[in-house]
């Protein structure tokens, strides 16, 4: 056993840099202690260490606070000046007190996330920070230059390893009229592309995760998409054999409904009329005639509703002439 | 589980009878009402089914979460650090451990009552710290206050 002495020691926590200042921001024990002569060595009860002052009775009320929390820390009842209670109250009680409370500590404080700190926080991130561009200034301009958008996620979690198998998967959007294809091309791509492009906000999305690492998984992305759009902007021979079932718009010309109307219409004009061609064309002509060829034609591309199927009535109405 | 006193009866004239309407008292956490002298910590007071009213966690980490793994490895670190700090601080400890992760870093926050002398307490501190961290290949740091006396909320 070391010997006692009257002279009362300091006890500091571990010896850091700012050796200044007498209040250590990261004394772990949060006490000091004076050991009198008189008390025997082996006689526990009755040796009680004398307990210190706490640190919030010498604080200032101008004190630096970012010096007694620099960091994340445990919440510390001798260095937090506040009379903060926390627990269920007893029977006819109160809360029980911040002393040796073990719910404040079981909780995540932020004590040192104050304005202040975050102030000087920003300071000195500010070296390493450049301007943001100014002609980027709207969305459509960032949608315009970087049209392609990449979406990763970073995982952080509590443990030995930082590696997370979902961190690999990439994806990637992009807009179809942002790029470079015809009305062929689009539609070929669309169709090679399958349940990957999404009519309402016309963006395709390609989804990576085959690879093990990011990386790997981003180039395999930009792959895709190169080879997607070349691949659509050629023709292939047997593309040729495209049938009306793969079309995917509804087109009214040689369509069962442009027939059954031209026949309608000539069997409804003059009988001995045998015009035949001509006739087909000059009705075609008829402004009322593209009226129902355009309700026609909406109605088939984008389904029934309100105003489709009201449209409809009226260019049947004026066709038939009821 | 402990049986009330009517399935007792049923054992002891022989053969054993499940029998309806019997019910288990659970046990788990709970000290039961004494005579008034024995002094419980908020810690001890609250059977379990208050954590989360009104307890907290003692241990928090982030693969009790939705989707993450690691969940077995980091309470097995748990149960094994609990284990090391009553036996190395032995008779020293006033409440329960309370035991923190961010990132790699693991914290364990400990309550002690003033048993020892300053420089007991910082040499079990150092070698706990060290031992742990060469154990366990992750910075773990002990965060350690001391009472006077162990912190009563009620008696029972």
């Amino acid at each position: 056993m070391a010997s006692y002495s009257t002279k009362a020691f300091l006890i500091l926590g571990r010896i850091n840099i700012s050796r200044s200042r007498l209040q250590n921001a990261t004394n772990r024990a949060t006490y000091v202690s004076v050991l009198s002569m008189n008390s025997p060595t082996g006689n526990r009860a009755s040796c009680r260490y004398q307990v210190g002052v706490p640190r919030t009775e010498k604080m200032p009320v101008d004190q630096d606070w970012t010096a007694v929390y620099p960091s994340a820390a445990p919440f510390r009842p001798n260095a937090v000046p506040l009379p903060v209670r926390m627990g269920y109250p007893i029977k006819g009680g109160v809360a029980p007190d911040k002393k040796a409370n073990l719910e404040l500590i079981k909780i995540p404080n932020f004590l040192h996330l104050t304005p202040a700190a975050i102030k000087k926080h920003c300071e000195a991130l500010k070296p390493f920070c450049t301007e943001w561009p100014l002609a980027l200034d709207t969305d459509a301009k960032c949608d315009e230059h970087f049209p392609i958008k990449v979406q990763t996620t970073h995982f952080v979690s509590a443990g030995p390893s930082l590696r997370n198998p979902s961190a690999r998967i990439v994806h990637l959007k992009v807009k179809l009229s942002s790029l470079n294809l015809d009305d062929h091309a689009r539609k070929k791509m669309i169709k090679l592309v399958g349940s990957r492009y999404c009519k309402k906000t016309d963006i395709l999305t390609i989804t990576t995760d085959s690879c093990p690492l990011r990386k790997q998984n981003y180039d395999y992305a930009m792959y895709l998409l190169t080879v997607l759009y070349h691949e659509s902007w050629k023709i292939e021979g047997w593309e040729a054999e495209k049938t009306v079932a793969d079309m995917e718009e509804y087109s009214w010309e040689n369509s069962p409904s442009q027939r059954n109307l031209l026949d309608t219409l000539t069997r409804m004009k003059v009988v001995e009329e045998e015009g035949g061609e001509e006739v087909r064309q000059q009705l075609l002509g008829q402004a009322e005639v593209q009226e129902y060829k355009d309700s026609v034609t909406r109605l088939k591309n984008e389904g029934e509703n309100e105003d489709t199927l009201l449209q409809y009535k009226e260019a049947v109405k004026k066709v038939l002439k009821l | 589980m402990s049986f009330n006193l009517l399935q007792q009866h049923l054992i002891c004239n022989g053969g054993l009878i499940v029998v309806f309407g019997v019910f288990f008292q659970n046990r788990a956490a709970r000290i039961r009402v004494g005579k008034g002298d024995k002094p419980l910590t908020y810690e001890q007071a609250h059977p379990p089914h208050q954590i989360g009213h009104r307890k907290g966690w003692l241990s928090q980490h982030t693969s009790n979460l939705k989707g993450e793994g690691g969940a077995a490895e980091r309470t097995t670190e748990d149960v094994f650090i609990r284990r090391f700090m009553f036996g190395t601080f032995h008779g020293c400890l006033a409440n329960e451990i309370v035991i923190k992760r961010r990132g790699n870093l693991i914290i364990v926050c400990a309550l002690m009552i003033q048993k020892l002398p300053p420089q007991k307490f910082y040499f079990l501190i150092g070698y706990s710290e060290s031992l742990l961290s060469h154990f366990y290949k992750c910075p773990v740091k002990l965060e350690i206050q001391t009472v006077q006396d162990r912190p009563v909320y009620k008696y029972i």
